[in-house]
């Protein structure tokens, strides 16, 4: 950690709980990132890994209670977000950090006009007049491929894809330093996803956005990705280029994630499904929180905390085995 | 939209023809003899059954009702007080006033104090703001209202003397009439405020606004309560229903000359033409509310305004 | 977020809705408050011929609006009699009043719901009409009205509180299978050629029962109010049958001089409906989680 503040983020042993009914749920457990200026990070895991959770916090919009960080640093640009001024997030939000959100159907306000959606944000972040705002929502809403004419509909009248379409204006209208696109494909068609991954592709050129993509498709990280994080219950379990992670895959979830993906060349009759389900976050196991569905688990995977360990040309992995899954990787 | 509240406006006929049907068919079976009531305990079989012949009463139901609507539909007559002999009409609008005052004065006041205090509670979720309020809005659904109004006249009338205990005359008059009667719309409003913008507070869309940058107060009030609005206005019209409901018996305790007296004596001296004249009029007020409240949802909420068009266009489609 | 509900969902799954439902009732103090008050009221209610300190219709013309005092700790009435034991025997009239009335206006509701979500169409919008005709007549006037045809009296106070329920559960009802309705495992089970009957039985009608339990509960409190107006201006239960409005009706011509006549039977009524409403905000929370926290 001797860059320290170089990366444009960086994120330092975040743990964030949930209190749901008496119950403590770990959400996220000590991760720490880090991402520079122009780069795309993918964050990959099952729904629910804690994903969202990480990126709602570098927004500060977790909803508190019932969620709370308890510890950990987010340095943003060189300022520290989580001790951050209400106000100070307030200019930071939607201007310098905005976030494209999972579910389109439901991230519209359904009553206001979905061009004064877009304006809104344009009106509080750049100091224009009402009707300069109007206009540069429109260029959004053409931008990402919707007639401008279709300024004052209501989010009722479009579809999915054309709502996903509105969030990333939303999300592009001040042209944010770091962008935080959490499952921007999952509620589309195929082949709105290829559509819209390219188009935030073409943005993120255009204006040398960063990115964390939220993803569990392999997919999508493929396209958009420099680095890839794996997510594994609130953990990061592997880090490392999109190279290194798609082609010597190491932690043996990781593994499991490409075993469970059908391949266009290879001929294989069965897919090799993960066993087993995702822990309880509220009960985790105790050592390696992969433990109870890793073929390779000893007793050692069993105890105490497992440290990243660097496995090569800085690729991470937390996984004290990895000697002998590598052989057979 | 014109077209459909034309559409909503026509409506009210049948409704109000159904009421009609409803509230006659109720006071027909209503024990009592009018005529009895009418010429009082000296009345002799001769007389009575000559009286009841000359008001009527001797007709069969259907007839009865037939001559009823169709004094109320088409002739626009409520028809004539047994006892008075005077128009209903003119007697009900005559008392009318004192009525609408308290019920409007509740309705003003449900609106003006249960909203912000649902609000409060909403945002101050758990905190001690939010368990005052809604404790105070839990006794209010709790308390007989005519038993609140009672207690206020052993307060502020006898001991106190700040305020008249009963009877009309100005603003004073009107105070713990008011009061009494809107403490429980106050407290339902607050109640449906709070627990529908908690569950708005949660939504999507006002992640999606907190993530724009906007303050914390702007969310609320820019998208959290225009959407919480939509139950809430429900709560609105149906508290107007309560209020109405309520002055009949809020009238009694502070012996107020409006509507609701009107019709209690009337019910008491089995002067029905009363009692079904005021039903209708207090029912035609509460559907025009109704209307009033479906027009409004429609201002709020485009996906309601759509649907009212639809309707006119599958019209249009079919015609 | 979404982790926590999948992961909570996989661990309660294994028990009931019910026993989830009482679970977190448990952690409602004040729900349980109303609860145990309820219980209290039921058991004064049953027992009040063994507990009242006096016979309520024994009559002592000494002691005519006695005010509260160690003898009669709630002072006497008009006609001398003991104001805490007529309490004590009025809620026997409030509890069975409001209780009854509720459920019979629900279980009727739910009659008229299932046979509208039964047959839809017609009969649908016909049932419907009428009831939007019901409901423009504001509910206390309409009971007003009905309990004035039907005569004073306990049965007729029911029939007249229980109608005006009514419109609310078919409404609550036909929602809930209007939404229902378009749900896939409901066309699923009509691909299977299910009854309308056993969809309606077993699909629907459970799925329901969490909101109805609760508009049941607030129900109550809310008919014990009316019950208590109606008797109040003169409808309802009539005296001598102990029974709170009438009492306030009959302590109001002299609340000036002793108001110990109308300040207890009203302190009665509200604890009886606050305690219904605490256990109806419970219900209603437990049913719906996700309005906690």
């Amino acid at each position: 950690m001797s860059k320290e503040n170089k990366a444009f983020l960086s994120i330092k042993n975040l743990t964030i709980e949930y209190t749901s009914d008496g119950d403590v749920i770990h959400a996220v457990n000590d991760v720490s990132l880090e991402l520079e200026k122009g780069k795309t990070l993918g964050l990959v895991g099952e729904t629910g890994a804690g994903k969202t959770t990480i990126a709602k916090s570098i927004l500060k919009i977790l909803p508190e209670p019932p969620a709370r960080i308890t510890s950990g640093e987010i340095w943003f640009d060189g300022k520290e977000l989580l001790n951050a001024h209400h106000d100070e997030m307030r200019h930071i939000r939607g201007k310098r950090i905005a976030m494209i959100f999972q579910d389109p159907m439901t991230a519209l306000n359904p009553i206001m006009r979905v061009g004064k959606q877009i304006a809104e944000v344009i009106e509080l972040h750049e100091n224009v007049s009402r009707a300069k705002a109007e206009e540069n929502a429109k260029k959004m809403l053409e931008m990402v491929g919707i007639p401008a004419a279709r300024y004052r509909e209501y989010p009722h009248q479009f579809s999915g894809g054309m709502k996903q379409r509105v969030v990333i204006a939303i999300a592009l209208a001040c042209s944010p330093d770091l962008l935080l696109a959490d499952e921007p494909t999952t509620a589309l068609d195929v082949t709105i996803q290829a559509q819209v991954l390219d188009m935030i592709n073409d943005l993120k050129a255009k204006y040398n956005t960063s990115m964390i993509m939220i993803t569990h498709d392999l997919g999508v990280v493929a396209e958009v990705c420099d680095n890839v994080a794996v997510v594994y219950a609130g953990e990061i379990v592997e880090y490392g280029t999109r190279e290194q992670i798609f082609h010597s895959p190491s932690f043996p979830y990781t593994k499991g994630l490409f075993g469970s993906l059908p391949g266009l060349k290879s001929d294989v009759k069965r897919l090799s499904p993960i066993e087993g389900l995702p822990p309880d976050p509220s009960n985790l196991p105790k050592g390696c929180a992969f433990n109870p569905r890793c073929p390779h688990a000893t007793d050692a995977c069993r105890q105490g905390r497992i440290g990243l360990i660097d496995i090569g040309a800085g690729h991470l992995c937390r996984c004290c085995q990895i000697d002998s899954t590598q052989k057979e990787g | 939209m014109s077209r459909f509240i034309i559409k909503r406006l026509l409506w009210t006929i049948p409704v109000m023809l159904g009421i009609a049907i409803l509230i006659f068919s109720i006071m027909y079976v209503c024990p009592g003899d009018p005529a009895a009531s009418l010429l009082g305990n000296g009345a002799t079989q001769v007389e009575l059954q000559a009286k009841r012949e000359e008001m009527g009463l001797n007709d069969p139901y259907l007839i009865r009702l037939g001559r009823y609507l169709k004094q109320v539909f088409i002739d626009f007559d409520l028809g004539d007080s047994y006892m008075y002999g005077t128009p209903v009409i003119d007697g009900l609008l005559a008392r009318m006033k004192y009525t609408l005052i308290i019920a409007f004065t509740c309705m003003g006041l449900q609106i003006l104090v249960g909203t912000p205090l649902g609000i409060i509670a909403a945002t101050h979720r758990n905190g001690l703001a939010d368990r005052f309020c809604m404790f105070i809005a839990l006794l209010g659904v709790s308390i007989p209202a005519f038993w609140l109004a009672l207690m206020m006249v052993v307060a502020f009338a006898v001991n106190l003397n700040w305020l008249p205990a009963y009877g009309v005359g100005g603003i004073e008059f009107y105070i713990m009439p008011c009061l009494a009667n809107c403490f429980a719309g106050i407290a339902t409003q607050a109640r449906q405020t709070r627990s529908s913008m908690l569950e708005v507070i949660r939504s999507d869309y006002v992640v999606t606004a907190q993530a724009k940058g906007l303050s914390k107060n702007e969310v609320l009030l820019k998208h959290a309560l225009p959407n919480a609005l939509i139950p809430i206005i429900t709560i609105v019209g149906n508290g107007m229903g309560m209020m109405l409901g309520g002055t009949v018996v809020i009238e009694n305790v502070f012996s107020i000359p409006g509507v609701g007296n009107y019709m209690m004596s009337a019910i008491g001296s089995r002067d029905y033409p009363i009692v079904m004249g005021g039903v209708l009029i207090l029912g035609l007020l509460f559907s025009l509310i109704m209307l009033l409240v479906d027009i409004v949802y429609a201002f709020i909420d485009p996906r309601i305004k759509a649907q009212y068009e639809g309707q006119q266009r599958r019209k249009k489609h079919a015609a | 977020m979404q982790r926590n509900g999948q992961a909570v969902n996989e661990r309660l799954r294994k028990e009931s809705q019910l026993s989830q439902i009482m679970a977190r009732l448990k952690k409602n103090k004040a729900a349980l408050f109303g609860l145990c008050l309820i219980v209290a009221l039921l058991l004064v209610a049953v027992l009040s011929p063994w507990i009242s300190p006096y016979d309520y219709t024994k009559m002592d013309i000494q002691n005519m609006y006695a005010k509260p005092s160690a003898e009669h700790i709630f002072g006497c009435d008009e006609l001398g009699r003991d104001i805490f034991s007529r309490i004590l025997y009025g809620s026997r009239a409030s509890l069975s009043l409001g209780m009854i009335a509720s459920v019979a206006g629900t279980l009727v509701g739910i009659v008229i719901g299932s046979i509208v979500g039964y047959y839809g169409g017609w009969v649908e919008t016909l049932v419907m009409r009428l009831l939007d005709i019901i409901q423009a007549i504001p509910g206390m006037l309409l009971a007003i009205a009905i309990s004035a045809a039907l005569g004073p009296g306990f049965t007729n106070t029911i029939l007249a509180l229980s109608i005006g329920g009514i419109p609310m559960t078919v409404r609550l009802l036909r929602g809930s299978i209007l939404s229902i309705r378009k749900q896939e495992y409901i066309e699923a089970a009509e691909k299977i050629n299910c009854s309308k009957f056993r969809i309606i039985t077993t699909h629907i009608l459970p799925n329901s029962i969490a909101p109805l339990i609760v508009s049941v509960t607030m129900g109550i409190g809310n008919t014990i109010l009316s019950a208590a107006a109606l008797s109040y201006i003169g409808l309802g239960v009539q005296p001598p049958t102990p029974e709170w409005g009438a009492m306030l009706s009959a302590g109001k011509s002299v609340i000036t001089k002793y108001p110990h006549l109308c300040i207890f039977p009203g302190l009665a009524i509200m604890v009886v409906v606050l305690s219904f409403n605490m256990l109806g905000d419970g219900l209603r929370d437990a049913m719906d989680p996700k309005l906690k926290n």
